[in-house]
């Protein structure tokens, strides 16, 4: 879904984007240095273009004079002509293609760079950022510097073709020629504020037509609502608010259409109209050749596109150059989670197990003057396997994004086999920690690339084995194309607990030293957990293991409990021990237990 | 830049689909076919005007200049400038005109389609995806928008300058208006090859676009799974794979419009080059004038302009119409359950009965509930216990008549329900959905969803009724409080008890409650629940029950299951009974003490 605007909101947003152009601009330059070789072939070829077009007139003349008035080798005249149409032809067939493919190259490879820059930012910027926006910068934002660099071709050559049809005129002859060209500068000044003018009248258009979008949203998701209190007339009457703004704003841009277009197209005809009148007159006193005066027409004719285009590309360069503006914004934002400098490696024991995990007096606030975790310790040993337990925001979650280094902590240290996160290469370490999220993503893809994420190229027989371990081969199999069935948001759609087995057999399969199940069985069926359960003993005997859970069940996988409560850890033992001893302890589980039933 | 629009062959109109369509438009546009005519005429006059230039030079030529009278040349001066004058005039009028036309046709469109898309029953929402239903309302009528801002007055004017030119140019010289043809087959053939293929290439940009887009969408929102498997590399590079593809298809489209481009541009050329040679041929011979022989190669590109942008605009039209089709199929559709014209109040008070109902959803193949009969009275509270998918849900909703049986009947106060005006079926019996559903707006505007006269004082009345008054005035503008998209300002306890407020303010006789199954934190919790209690008293409830404490505090419970109702009776009957409640009870029991 696009994000709203109101009317206020794009009146603020233009007027900032008028303050950012000077800098659009000197960034459109550095951009168009890049491209500079082929936007320059593309000018000359456009050069070339216009070179010919502005001589069929000329060869008109030529004929008219001497092979029609005269008698003259009227024939000639038609052939060159006609080979001039063949020229004509040609270049503007490549002036387009290679401005057309010039200008998407560009746009390809402006997307690859925001996209691949903003996969890489960390995770604490894609808290705040909304997709929604990232999604412009790389969709309509490139669109308006695509615009803007199609044009540039042609701009060259119309610039070309008005400064040469302008000397001809004036050879021919300069009185008509001052006459004719007096109307045209208003072509341009026309297409030049009519560009302005139309711009924020059809942005204010699309925001009446988002809103008007919402309403219809809202009334679809909602109708059960609606019908449960027969407020169709309610949600009718917010539609046709949103419907008469639209048909306001769309005749607001209708009228600027209406008062520069017309003018825009009849101002050249006044040309014609004073070569008629002021060049008539002039033939009839001796002064000029009537191939003369038909030329001027046809030339006249020429002017028109060009000056009209080159008065939209000053408005297409300032879109252009807002939209670039916004797009270096992303650009220049630096991921704050990078490699050191001097990575380390880390330990690859020969026979000793692997995946000790250390939180040393961590702190660690998402609001750093709001801690979450604060004076955090915590040692796992390798192949040790510990759940973690805890009320809902008690910082659970938290603990695994700090090891997988999705945040940095304020203070303290986290260690995986003795070596500082930070020290680490973020593939290296992301490698050897295998975390199945709170909420389960799944991709868009089968069932197999779903599994297969982490280890692009593994074996179906692989696949199957992370599958069977996670309690998801059987379903898996029931799909219609088993493996090979497409999932996710636009696939086919998987229970709750399907999502979760998937997600799970996800982890396994990138065999990681340090395995996080963060809530992963929540959904599944509780008699399928038991199952899952079993088949878990076998993926956790000798890897470090997280659990967070709440269930009894799946508690007792672990060796130690660890109690969170009030960002620290109150105790740790094993389950019966604190069930027993600690109150606080059975009170969250009992709380947690509490919620879950609810779900299911 | 060149066609916009695109059509695949399944979506393209019949010939007597079109004819019904464009009636049906026309019938439509009805209310401000004044303005239609208005815009017509305009046209006619621009396009007239458009051609009486090139003819005015002529005359000036020929009668003025070559004659050697000034007189004439004056007069071809002075009507030139007077056309170019009406020219500017009707040139805004139209625009005007064709802009109000279109976008109120767009207007009465949205209202059309929406108005009859919340007219129809649950049913219909069961069967169309609601992403489907939002495009018809805003992509499908956005993309006539194109059609109706230019292209309309594009598509009539094109079509208008070409008959017109055709006779302008036979008028004056009938040879050389066949010199002017010769180049036609070729223009046209062409146009024909391109309409064709750059549609196909556009569909493929287009299908292309929305991978692309889907791709970008997709690793912004799992770029945490993405990082966490250290994968960016392989996003990255199958990310660069569907945009390389999406270039490739630019690259095809621009290339498909290059030599069509080159083609036109040089068939222009060459038809002037044609004139010359055989028009002075001409000349030389006497047959026409050099004055015609100039009219019309300024006359080449009123005929050739006009064949290019038409076949350019097909695209555009033909998806229009492909969009008015399915517009005019909900349009069509046929409300399930609607009011029937002999439709009677419900009565203030009485007991609902549902009697031998049977009732399968449109898709399922077995009937969710089948021949199943139970009685309200004033006054009781029914909860609905079972297994999921057992039909408590659907009981509910037939109660309060979201879906009509196919068999038997559901009643009120001995009025069948599919016999009472909606009016005061909505008023007696309200469902009260599980989650509580937010507009945007504010929570006032969200209480009025529920009745839409309700004053200020009546709102808040029924917050008081609820015992919520306390809790919103702590939001910052209280009741005016923004809630923002589908209420993600407020918690999931708000939202419910907004919906609640909403069941209060129409003061229903009978509730029908499908119990919120979602985690509250304790506090709010507790505060719902007493919501609840405060909105049931005095009132007949149906509920479906998920907990034991909204169990015990009914009259009767009904246990569901796949064969109709399995068990009925109060909380201690059916205990004693030690069936499938007692079952059921137990189990609740048991999560409670751990509680
Ligand atoms: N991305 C985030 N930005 C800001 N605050 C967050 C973010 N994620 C979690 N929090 C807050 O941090 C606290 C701990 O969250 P979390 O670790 O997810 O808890 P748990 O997993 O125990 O439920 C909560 O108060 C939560 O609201
Ligand atoms: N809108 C629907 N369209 C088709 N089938 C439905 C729809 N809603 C429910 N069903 C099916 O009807 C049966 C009864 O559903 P429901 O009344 O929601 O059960 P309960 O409320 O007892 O869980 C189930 O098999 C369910 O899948
Ligand atoms: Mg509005
Ligand atoms: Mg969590």
């Amino acid at each position: 879904m696009s994000t709203i605007e109101t009317d206020s909101e794009v009146a603020t947003r233009l007027e900032f984007e008028q303050e950012q152009r000077s800098e659009g601009w000197k960034l459109l330059r550095a951009m168009l240095k890049v491209q500079r070789r082929n936007l320059l072939i593309g000018g000359l070829i456009g050069i070339l273009w216009a070179s010919f077009k502005v001589m069929v007139p000329q060869m008109t003349k030529y004929a008219i004079n001497d092979g029609i008035e005269k008698d003259g080798p009227l024939l000639r005249w038609a052939v060159i002509i006609g080979l001039l149409g063949v020229l004509t032809g040609v270049l503007s067939g490549m002036r387009r293609y290679v401005a057309f493919r010039e200008s998407r190259w560009a746009e390809t490879l402006f997307r690859e760079r925001l996209f691949r820059h903003v996969i890489g930012l960390h995770v604490g910027y894609h808290d705040t950022a909304q997709t929604g926006q990232l999604m412009s910068r790389a969709s309509s934002d490139l669109m308006q510097i695509q615009g803007f660099i199609v044009m540039i071709p042609i701009t060259l050559s119309n610039v070309l073709q008005i400064f040469a049809v302008t000397a001809i005129l004036f050879i021919t002859d300069p009185v008509l020629a001052v006459v004719a060209l007096i109307p045209l500068p208003f072509v341009n000044l026309s297409a030049r504020r009519f560009s302005h003018r139309i711009h924020p009248a059809s942005i204010a258009v699309q925001a009446e037509q988002a809103q008007l979008a919402n309403v219809v949203e809202e009334s679809v998701s909602g109708i059960r609502v609606i019908k449960g209190f027969g407020a169709e007339q309610v949600q009718f009457e917010k539609l046709e608010r949103e419907a008469d703004d639209i048909l306001r704003e769309s005749m607001k841009a209708a009228r600027i259409r209406s008062s520069f277009l017309p003018a825009i197209d009849v101002l050249p005809a006044l040309g014609l109209v004073a070569v008629l009148g002021v060049g008539g007159h002039r033939v009839l006193n001796g002064q000029l050749s009537i191939g003369d005066l038909v030329a001027f027409n046809v030339y006249l004719t020429l002017l028109i596109w060009p000056l009209r285009n080159i008065g939209m590309i000053v408005a297409l360069g300032q879109r252009a150059a807002a939209a670039l503006v916004r797009i270096n914004e992303v650009l220049e934002t630096e991921s704050e989670i990078t490699d050191p400098a001097k990575p380390q490696s880390l330990p690859t024991g020969g026979s000793q197990t692997l995946g000790a995990v250390k939180f040393d007096h961590v702190q660690f606030g998402y609001n750093p003057s709001f801690p979450v975790l604060s004076n955090f310790n915590l040692s796992i040993a390798a192949g040790e396997s510990i759940a973690i337990v805890g009320a809902t925001g008690s910082g659970k979650s938290t603990i695994a994004r700090l090891l997988l280094r999705f945040y940095d902590t304020n203070v303290g240290h986290v260690f995986l086999d003795g070596v500082d996160v930070r020290k680490l290469r973020l593939r290296e370490l992301r490698q050897q920690i295998g975390v199945v999220f709170e909420e389960t993503v799944l991709f868009n893809d089968s069932v197999a690339n779903n599994i297969g994420f982490a280890r692009p190229g593994a074996s179906q027989q692989d696949l199957e084995r992370a599958a069977k371990l996670a309690g998801a081969h059987d379903f898996i199999l029931q799909l219609p194309n088993g493996y090979q069935t497409i999932i996710g948001e636009r696939g086919f759609s998987l229970s709750g607990g399907q999502r979760q087995r998937i997600a799970i057999a996800r982890a396994i399969i990138a065999d990681p030293r340090v395995l996080v199940l963060d809530d992963a069985t929540s959904a599944v069926d509780p008699s399928k957990e038991s199952e899952i359960r079993d088949a878990m003993r076998t993926v956790m005997s000798g890897r470090t293991t997280i659990v967070i859970a709440h269930r009894p069940g799946t508690i007792a996988l672990a060796d130690r409990v660890v109690f969170l409560d009030g960002g620290t850890i109150a105790a740790i033992g094993k389950h019966e021990e604190l069930v027993s001893s600690n109150e606080r302890y059975r009170e969250v589980l009992a709380s947690m237990e509490h919620n879950a039933e609810e779900e299911s | 830049m060149w066609s916009s629009g695109g059509v695949s062959d399944e979506d393209r109109l019949s010939r007597a689909q079109a004819k019904t369509i464009v009636g049906r438009v026309f019938k439509m546009a009805a209310p401000f076919r004044k303005t239609m005519w208005m815009a017509f005429a305009c046209v006619c006059v621009t396009t007239v005007c458009a051609l009486a230039g090139p003819v005015l030079v002529k005359h000036g030529i020929d009668a003025g200049i070559r004659a050697n009278d000034v007189g004439e040349l004056n007069l071809s001066v002075a009507i030139y400038l007077l056309v170019a004058f009406l020219a500017y005039v009707f040139g805004r009028m139209q625009f005007l005109y064709l802009n109000r036309t279109g976008e109120s046709f767009l207007r009465v469109l949205r209202l059309a389609v929406f108005r009859q898309m919340q007219r129809q029953s649950m049913a219909f929402y069961d069967r169309n995806k609601a992403g489907v239903l939002v495009a018809r309302m805003t992509a499908d009528i956005e993309s006539m928008a194109e059609l109706v801002q230019w292209g309309l007055l594009q598509f009539i004017a094109a079509g208008m300058l070409l008959v017109f030119a055709f006779f302008v140019l036979l008028t004056l010289s009938w040879q050389l208006t066949i010199v002017a043809l010769l180049v036609m087959p070729l223009l046209i053939a062409a146009s024909i090859k391109f309409q064709h293929d750059s549609n196909k290439a556009y569909l493929m940009v287009r299908e292309r676009v929305g991978a692309n887009l889907s791709a970008l969408q997709e690793g912004i929102t799992t770029v945490r799974v993405i990082q966490a498997y250290a994968q960016e590399k392989e996003t990255i590079e199958k990310f660069t794979k569907s945009n390389r593809e999406l270039f490739q298809s630019h690259e095809r489209s621009v290339r498909i419009s290059t030599w069509y481009f080159a083609l036109i541009e040089f068939g222009g050329v060459f038809a002037s080059a044609l004139m010359i040679g055989i028009g002075g041929w001409l000349v030389h011979r006497g047959d026409v004038t050099l004055g015609t022989v100039v009219a019309f190669t300024l006359l080449l590109s009123s005929l050739f302009d006009p064949v290019q942008q038409l076949s350019q605009l097909y695209n555009t039209v033909q998806s229009a119409g492909a969009a008015l089709n399915k517009l005019f199929q909900i349009l069509d559709a046929k409300p399930e359950v609607d009011e029937h014209p002999a439709a009677v109040m419900l009565p203030e008070a009485g007991e609902l009965r549902v009697d031998g109902v049977t009732f399968n959803y449109a898709a399922a193949v077995n009937p969710a509930l089948n021949n199943v009969s139970i009685t309200v009275v004033v006054g009781e509270k029914l909860a609905l216990v079972g297994p999921t998918g057992a039909g408590k849900s659907t009981l509910a909703k037939l109660m309060a008549r979201l879906y009509d049986p196919q068999s038997g009947v559901v009643s009120y106060g001995g009025v069948n329900l599919t016999m009472a005006t909606m009016d005061s079926l909505r008023k007696r019996i309200v469902v009260v959905p599980q989650e509580g559903f937010l507009f945007n707006g504010t929570i006032r505007d969200n209480l009025r969803i529920a009745r839409s006269d309700a004053t200020d004082e009546q709102i808040d009345a029924a917050v008081a009724a609820i015992g919520a008054t306390e809790h919103f005035a702590t939001l910052p503008d209280g009741l005016d409080t923004e809630v923002r998209e589908r209420g993600s300002r407020l918690s999931a306890g708000e939202r419910q008890l907004v919906a609640l407020a909403r069941a209060a303010l129409v003061d229903p006789r009978v509730l029908v409650l499908d119990e919120a199954t979602s985690n509250l934190d304790p506090g709010t919790e507790a505060e719902v629940e007493q919501a609840l209690e405060r909105l049931m008293s005095g009132r007949t409830v149906i509920v479906v029950a998920h907990r034991l404490s909204t169990v015990q505090r009914a009259d009767h419970i009904a246990v569901i299951d796949a064969a109709g109702i399995a068990e009925y009776g109060t909380h201690e009957q059916l205990v004693a009974l030690n069936g499938r409640y007692g079952a059921l009870a137990a189990a609740w029991q048991k999560s409670q003490i751990v509680n």
